[in-house]
């Protein structure tokens, strides 16, 4: 009969304990039972990763060719902006107040943006020997971000917009160039078209360790429970150079082949996708829209 | 709030702090640069190079000439960032200008040869690339390499067709002999010419003639004597001295020499195609020996018969010798020895994907060093390509 005691008491004690729960204590800061409380004090964690677009902002052209009896023009890198994709993942700090949210943003992104070069070299008294070559330059850079940014936000139902500034540091992380050389040679007899194994390599040196930038955009929250998921569009436009001053020929594969990098800023589209948790009342009885329903 | 402006102020120190900034100085520091013109059948072949007083580049160069195997001259200047000022053709009928470039003044020399008489040209030229004046050299035909003799005058190694001689002459920057001239026979026979005549017209081997002046006042001289190219060493004294250290015809034999002082010398030989380093080496300046006995570090890595530079540099206060030469990877090779001790320090090749080769290398005002020679863009047109390397990574080397 022992035996039964003791398991039968254990049992009445915790369907006790679920009867009558206690009621719950409210946050010490909201003991005047306001309304919207979840919303207007409130730190955010998420993390987000898109897609993004990028091209080059040049602002001294260099080249390792020296013309003598033709225009630098003619040779000049021609750069194809905003095409080719790249990545990133972001993970979002943010403190929200009233509206106004402070954010930090440390990214990993992946840019590409490429530019070609055409050279010619003619006969003048045989025009049919000629040669033309035309070399693409593809670069891939990884960039550590520390952007920090203020975002003014408007809810509307579950949704709330939010338009978005502010500043970023970025880290070099690693470099790699490949350059691919094709061409047509007039001279053999017939229009020889050819195209040359694609050189990559490593190009980290090339580039600045570091560089800044300013940041723009727009975004919208959706607002799922304590959990808000956002759809964030960002321009970043860099506003130092990102190539390495002292070491532009020290790549000896890419001077050999003609190459040598431009200063130039990156500029960024960024499109990303995410979602964000509340940090503070992860409770059931608080909801980011419950008290908008 | 002053924690706030304080941590803003941290925050923006941090990224403006770590920002790559433009500096011209880095731009003329090290940089590669190749003259291209658009012309498929032309053919640019740097031969020397001097610095000018705007810290410019003053180029010597060959340049292909229609229906004929001579070489034209080129004169290029360049800026201090190795991009093409202005260039200067002298007329077909000079031809095979030699180097290097002799200063006196702001005048700027150079030798060539006349295709019609053969005699030696002395070619006058400024900073500019511009105004050449043009001085023939009486009695001297096939000049075939020049040096700087003293302060005002140049030393001259020439070849005298009619009387099958090697000849070594003095002059004053005005192209007037100085002294006496030494004659050395090549020979009997047709043989023994036709190498020589093949240099010249640049349809054989080219031959690594060289001259020069060995601190303590003598005199050596890589030329052809008694049917071998030999280094040879000589006062040039009305009672000339002579040493000979022979090579094989001119299959074997010094393809550079500079000397260190004294009977010692950094000097690069080749024996039937294969090279060889001696960075430290006591050669005997009288009587006759054989290069072939002087061993020397091999290196199989280089061109058959491999043209080489040397050159002193201190580099970090170190006295250091470079050798600069062609390799199989049709790469520019550079090769750093201890200049006291002759021991190996590091090499460096130049260039990639399109042929490079040595013409020249030397030393720049910024305690640099630029390498000019020739590449051939896409694979086929030679120009002129000027590498330079700042002191800090010659440093790198050490």
């Amino acid at each position: 009969m022992k035996n039964f005691v003791i398991p039968l008491l254990c049992l009445i004690a915790t369907v006790a304990a679920y009867a009558q729960p206690r009621p719950q204590k409210l946050p010490k800061f909201n003991k005047n039972k306001e309304k919207e409380v979840f919303l207007k004090k409130q730190w955010f964690l998420g993390f987000k990763a898109g897609a993004n677009v990028s091209g080059a902002d040049v602002t001294k052209q260099y080249s390792v060719l020296s013309p003598s009896n033709y225009d630098l023009t003619e040779i000049e890198k021609k750069y194809k902006n905003y095409r080719n994709l790249g990545a990133h993942a972001v993970i979002e700090a943010t403190f929200y107040f009233s509206g106004l949210s402070l954010s930090f943003q440390p990214t990993f992104r992946h840019n590409s943006f490429e530019y070609s070069n055409s050279y010619a070299w003619i006969d003048t008294e045989n025009p049919g020997n000629a040669l033309e070559l035309i070399y693409t330059q593809t670069q891939n850079l990884d960039y550590f971000d520390f952007p920090v940014l203020a975002k003014y936000e408007k809810m509307f139902n579950k949704l709330s917009p939010y338009v978005q500034a502010g500043i970023y540091s970025s880290i070099r992380v690693n470099a790699t160039k490949s350059v691919d050389i094709q061409g047509t040679d007039f001279a053999s007899g017939g229009a020889n078209q050819f195209k040359d194994e694609t050189i990559i390599v490593g190009a980290k040196d090339l580039y600045a360790k570091n560089h800044w930038g300013l940041l723009g955009g727009v975004g919208v929250y959706y607002n799922l429970g304590n959990v808000r998921l956002n759809l964030d569009i960002q321009y970043r436009k860099g506003m130092s150079n990102i190539a390495s001053t002292e070491n532009r020929y020290s790549n000896n594969q890419l001077s050999g082949v003609g190459d040598t990098l431009d200063d130039m800023r990156l500029n960024s589209i960024l499109i990303s996708a995410g979602s964000i948790f509340p940090l503070r009342f992860l409770a059931k009885n608080f909801r980011s829209t419950d008290n908008r329903k | 709030m002053k924690k706030v402006s304080l941590l803003c102020l941290l925050i923006s120190g941090f990224i403006f702090s770590c920002t790559e900034k433009s500096d011209p100085s880095f731009d003329q520091a090290n940089f590669t640069s190749v003259i291209d013109n658009k012309i498929f059948s032309s053919g640019i072949y740097p031969i020397a190079l001097r610095q000018t007083t705007d810290d410019g580049y003053l180029i010597l160069a060959e340049r292909t000439i229609a229906e004929s195997t001579f070489r034209g001259v080129y004169v290029m200047k360049a800026d201090k960032y190795g991009k093409f000022v202005k260039e200067t053709l002298l007329d077909d009928n000079f031809v095979n200008p030699i180097g290097p470039i002799i200063t006196s003044g702001n005048t700027l020399s150079f030798i060539c040869m006349d295709a019609f008489s053969l005699q030696a040209q002395l070619i006058s030229i400024d900073e500019n690339a511009e105004n050449p004046t043009i001085t023939p050299i009486g009695g001297i035909t096939y000049p075939a390499a020049v040096d700087v003799d003293g302060t005002s005058g140049f030393v001259l190694l020439s070849y005298n067709q009619e009387e099958k001689n090697t000849i070594v002459s003095r002059h004053s920057i005005t192209g007037a002999f100085v002294g006496n001239s030494l004659a050395l026979t090549i020979g009997a026979g047709e043989d023994v010419e036709e190498p020589i005549i093949n240099h010249f017209l640049r349809t054989g081997k080219r031959l690594p003639f060289q001259v020069g002046k060995i601190p303590d006042g003598g005199y050596f001289f890589n030329g052809f004597y008694n049917y071998t190219l030999s280094l040879m060493f000589s006062n040039l004294s009305q009672n000339p001295t002579l040493g000979v250290v022979q090579g094989q015809q001119d299959d074997g034999g010094f393809s550079a020499v500079h000397p260190l002082g004294g009977s010692k010398f950094a000097a690069s030989r080749f024996n039937f195609g294969d090279n060889f380093f001696l960075p430290n080496v006591n050669l005997a300046t009288n009587g006759t020996t054989t290069a072939v006995d002087l061993g020397g570090f091999s290196f199989p890595e280089l061109v058959t018969n491999a043209p080489v530079k040397i050159m002193s540099k201190p580099i970090n206060g170190a006295n250091t010798l470079i050798f600069a030469t062609d390799t199989k990877s049709k790469q520019i090779g550079l090769f750093f020895y201890n200049e006291s001790t002759g021991m190996f320090l590091s090499s460096r090749y130049l260039g990639f994907s399109n042929p490079f080769e040595v013409a020249s290398i030397t030393s720049t005002r910024d305690e640099g060093l630029i390498v000019c020679g020739t590449t051939y863009l896409a694979g086929r047109f030679p120009r002129i390509c000027l590498l330079k390397l700042s002191k800090e990574e010659l440093a790198k080397q050490l």
